[in-house]
């Protein structure tokens, strides 16, 4: 029998064999490839490059692409638009390709409309049920289709134009909440020429911005924030000014030499107050042009006057023009804030006006209009497909909703990123009208209050797996186009909605597949530029033809003799007794409008100038927050008269008293679990209303109450590292 | 008498255990999802070690062929061999091969296969035996003196951070 002392023995050994005996190497995993990516080298990087799809800017983008799976993505060095500077958001691209919640197999409604209940389902099945549908439509009643896209560039918009025009429907609707209507509207009216122009903010000497929040948003930020960067430092005896006019105190603003807060929709009275002044102190360079304008009813426009409609004091409006006059060249540029105002093509007439004043137009340091359409002359009338003027499409969607209900359609195509059940003023009721269309599909890569309603989703690939080219709407001086590539393979079972176009035409037979000849959008893409004489190989190693010789710009016509634009008011909706305050509501520099929600890079990027992440909140004036007994980090319920919403006060010295400012983009209830519930949405306290002259959508255009309410949680801030912050120390 | 048997079950039970651990041990190591013959490969049909370690030449690592290059060749050549049909099977599925690791230098040392290619050192020099054998083993130990005898005869660095990087 076993005694004692055996026993510990026994047990040491055991001890012993069962340490040292297994403490031998765990073997590890070595996974090789079933097909290995094409040029892959085991621990190096690859770059592709292609263009940023975030926002609608079209920045040129580099893509560090190791062992298959892309790893960041950089600027484009070569890129005219961002020259190899990109933005948090183009960054976050990233994550939308790695998204968990990414649709990966096509979705077939399995519960009731508007639900959000889907079934996978197989490609066979999902697109046989849309051709069925199709072909259905075609044989009774093409015209009943529509089709809802955000604003497409490039060949995907010509095949989703020619699919649409050869099917014999003319509903084809592109949604943008932040169109450039106004800034179009507004260059036809003083310069006689519809386009976007080129702000050499660079060379310039002077920057008058009305509400322009060219830094974070708007046409192009990476451009103009790396434009802007140089005019401040790269000259040596030259360090340009800048000042900024608007209601809010944006990081644009906060950039600014010179902060003058206004009164909102008051910016085109603003500029026409500098106009006065730079008139009757005879500092403009063309007197004939002058004495025109004057006569026209500039004369009226005193500073005193301005000064009372914007809350400036006329000496700073004098200031202002002598020094605008004084330092050319100068730009004067007008942005959301002003545009989206019932009078934003006044506002943005004025800010043109001055440009054209000045003696601006087509100098070095001032604006142009390039010739951006000089490359695709081969397309003829199709052309203008390529480069479409980039308009929100407001009346367009109004008018599609009021047929929605009517019935006029019997098939709905949606796609796009702008999402319009969630960005459309919530009294237009778009989701509810969409659910009496019969059949709706959607291509989508997430699950968007706008797909949700569909009974078909059709997964796409996100702008890294996709096959495609682009043209920038502002940033180069000409017919600069890029070239989009996939930089990995698909991690997902998705395909592109170009060449779910061309494989419908080519099921649907006759004209419609006589329109859309190829075998898929790649070849499209490549027999048409193939035509043009491009070298494929060289644009995709690049990332698109960057022509060095400018074309020359195109001349506006009228820029010698402006004609003044026609004063008006900015409306506002709401008794003033009982919603007081003016509403400024603004794209969020992570969000735009809600697009980046579901990306949690982005909604941990602390706001600017408030530094809240993850939810809502909306800056009050310190003044106006005693008035209504709140303090920061209250929770608030936002009221207009056309609905209501939670956030959290910030209290915030630079908004302008009886002003209070609402960022855009979250207040999802579908996205993901990133994006849904945090907060309320702003667009839906926004009235039905657009800019008189433009018909783009009025978001600055209600009065708003504030009531304290208890909110469930707290309203994140981050650190501040610049020191003392509070704003009683500064008042 | 009595005390000697019991010194004998002793020790037979400590090598039985010692034995099972270091087999369980050895098994983990030596045994891979495919008996993939190095001999068979190397030695009878005369193929260059960096056909499949493809990236030996161009990278840091020498690579793991990927299934599809297996497949290359075993589409048609013995296609009725048992372990043949279970890398069909693995490229049927598209699903990859999951290889255990043989060698492993620790990762406070950069060892740039290609550089060693390069320069015309023999795969064999450190990974000596792989020709005679099937699955593969690790015969050399990879320690500092091991590199340095080599780096030094060939009158190459020796500076700390030539491979300590």
């Amino acid at each position: 029998m076993l005694d004692r002392r055996d026993f510990l023995k026994l047990g040491g050994a055991t001890a012993f064999a069962a340490l040292f005996g297994g403490c031998d190497r765990i073997p590890k995993k070595i996974i090789p490839f079933v097909i290995p990516p094409e040029n892959t080298a085991l621990g190096e990087s690859l770059w592709y490059a292609s263009a940023c799809r975030q926002c609608p800017a079209g920045c040129g983008i580099v893509v560090r692409v190791s062992e298959g799976r892309a790893k960041k993505i950089e600027g484009n060095p070569l890129h005219p638009v961002n020259r190899g500077k990109l933005c948090a958001r183009g960054q976050a691209g990233l994550q939308a390709l790695y998204h968990p919640e990414r649709i990966g197999r096509p979705l077939k409604l399995s519960g009731p409309r508007g639900s959000g209940k889907f079934a996978e389902t197989s490609w066979e099945e999902a697109l046989s049920i849309l051709l069925t549908g199709l072909k259905k439509l075609q044989a009774a009643a093409p015209a009943s289709l529509l089709m809802l896209t955000e604003p497409m560039r490039g060949h995907r918009n010509l095949v989703a134009a020619r699919f649409m025009r050869a099917f014999g429907s003319p509903h084809r609707i592109a949604w943008d909440p932040f169109g450039q209507d106004a800034l179009l509207a507004a260059n036809e009216a003083v310069f006689g020429i519809r386009d976007v122009p080129e702000y050499d903010i660079a060379n310039a000497r002077y920057l008058l911005s009305f509400s322009g929040d060219f830094l974070e948003t708007g046409i192009s930020p990476v451009h103009y924030g790396r434009a802007y960067g140089q005019m401040r430092q790269s000259r040596p005896t030259v360090r340009g000014k800048f000042v900024h006019f608007g209601p809010r105190l944006s990081m644009t603003a906060a950039n600014a030499d010179v902060f003058l807060p206004i009164a909102p929709g008051s910016e085109g009275a603003a500029a026409l107050g500098i106009a006065h002044v730079m008139v009757r102190e005879k500092l403009t360079p063309s007197a004939a042009a002058a004495a025109s304008l004057w006569a026209a009813g500039l004369s009226r426009m005193t500073p005193e006057a301005v000064g009372k409609a914007t809350g400036l004091l006329p000496s700073d409006i004098e200031a202002v023009a002598h020094e605008f006059a004084g330092n050319a060249p100068g730009i004067a540029m007008a942005g959301d804030g002003a545009a989206g105002c019932t009078n934003g093509t006044y506002n943005l007439a004025g800010a043109a006006l001055l440009n054209a004043l000045a003696g601006n137009v087509g100098r070095q340091g001032g604006i142009s209009f390039p010739n951006r359409l000089a490359a695709f002359s081969r397309f003829g009338a199709d052309a203008a497909l390529l480069l479409p003027p980039p308009e929100s499409g407001f009346a367009s969607v109004r008018d599609s909703v009021e047929k929605m209900r009517k019935g006029t359609y019997r098939m709905a195509l949606l796609s796009g990123s702008t999402n319009p059940a969630f960005s459309l003023p919530a009294p237009l009721k778009f989701g509810e009208a969409l659910l009496s269309v019969p059949q709706v599909v959607s291509f989508a890569s997430f699950l968007d209050e706008t797909a949700s309603l569909s009974d078909l989703v059709l997964p796409v690939p996100t702008f890294l797996e996709e096959w495609g080219d682009d043209i920038a709407p502002a940033g180069h001086a000409g017919d600069a186009l890029s070239m989009l590539q996939p930089v990995v393979d698909p991690f997902r079972d998705t395909r592109q909605m170009p060449d779910i176009l061309i494989a419908a035409a080519r099921e649907l037979g006759g004209a419609v597949a006589a329109a859309l000849p190829w075998a898929g959008f790649r070849e499209c893409l490549e027999k048409s530029y193939a035509g043009m004489g491009v070298n494929l190989e060289a644009a995709r190693r690049d990332g698109g033809v960057f022509p060095g010789k400018t074309p020359a710009p195109r001349t506006a016509p009228k820029a010698q003799r402006p004609s003044l634009p026609v004063a008006a008011e900015a409306e506002f909706e709401g008794d003033p007794a009982r919603y007081p305050l003016f509403l400024h509501v603004y794209p969020s520099i992570a969000h735009s409008d809600g697009r980046g929600a579901n990306l949690s890079w982005l909604q941990e990027l602390p706001d600017p100038v408030t530094t809240a992440v993850w939810r809502n909140w909306v800056e009050v004036n310190p003044k106006t927050a005693e008035t209504l007994g709140l303090a920061d980090g209250d929770g608030v319920v936002v009221a207009s008269p056309f609905g209501s919403m939670e956030a959290f006060v910030v209290v915030h010295p630079a908004t302008a008293p009886g002003v209070v400012a609402l960022p855009l983009g979250q207040g999802h209830t579908r996205y993901g679990t990133n994006a849904a519930n945090r907060g309320g949405n702003p667009f839906s306290l926004l009235p039905v209303k657009a800019d008189r002259g433009s018909g783009a959508p009025a978001r600055q255009s209600t009065r708003v109450s504030l009531a304290k309410a208890k909110l469930a949680g707290s309203l994140v801030r981050t650190v501040n590292v610049e020191g003392q912050w509070k704003y009683e120390n500064i008042l | 008498m009595l005390r000697r048997r019991r010194q004998a079950a002793l020790v037979a039970s400590l090598l039985a255990l010692l034995l099972l651990g270091g087999a369980a041990a050895a098994s983990a190591l030596t045994s891979q999802p495919i008996r993939y013959n190095h001999n068979v490969h190397v030695v009878a049909y005369k193929m260059d070690c960096r056909f499949c370690h493809s990236s030996a030449m161009k990278t840091a690592s020498a690579g793991i062929p990927s299934v599809e290059k297996c497949m290359i060749c075993h589409r048609v050549i013995a296609v009725d061999h048992p372990e043949i049909k279970k890398i069909a099977q693995y490229w049927k599925e598209k699903k990859p091969i999951p290889w255990n690791r043989v060698t492993e230098l620790p990762d406070y040392t950069y060892f740039p296969h290609f550089r060693m290619v390069n320069a015309g050192i023999a795969c064999l020099t450190c990974h000596p035996g792989m020709d005679k054998v099937d699955v593969a083993v690790q015969e050399q130990e990879f320690t500092m003196g091991f590199c340095l005898k080599c780096h030094k005869a060939r009158g190459v660095s020796i500076e700390c951070w030539s491979c300590h990087i």
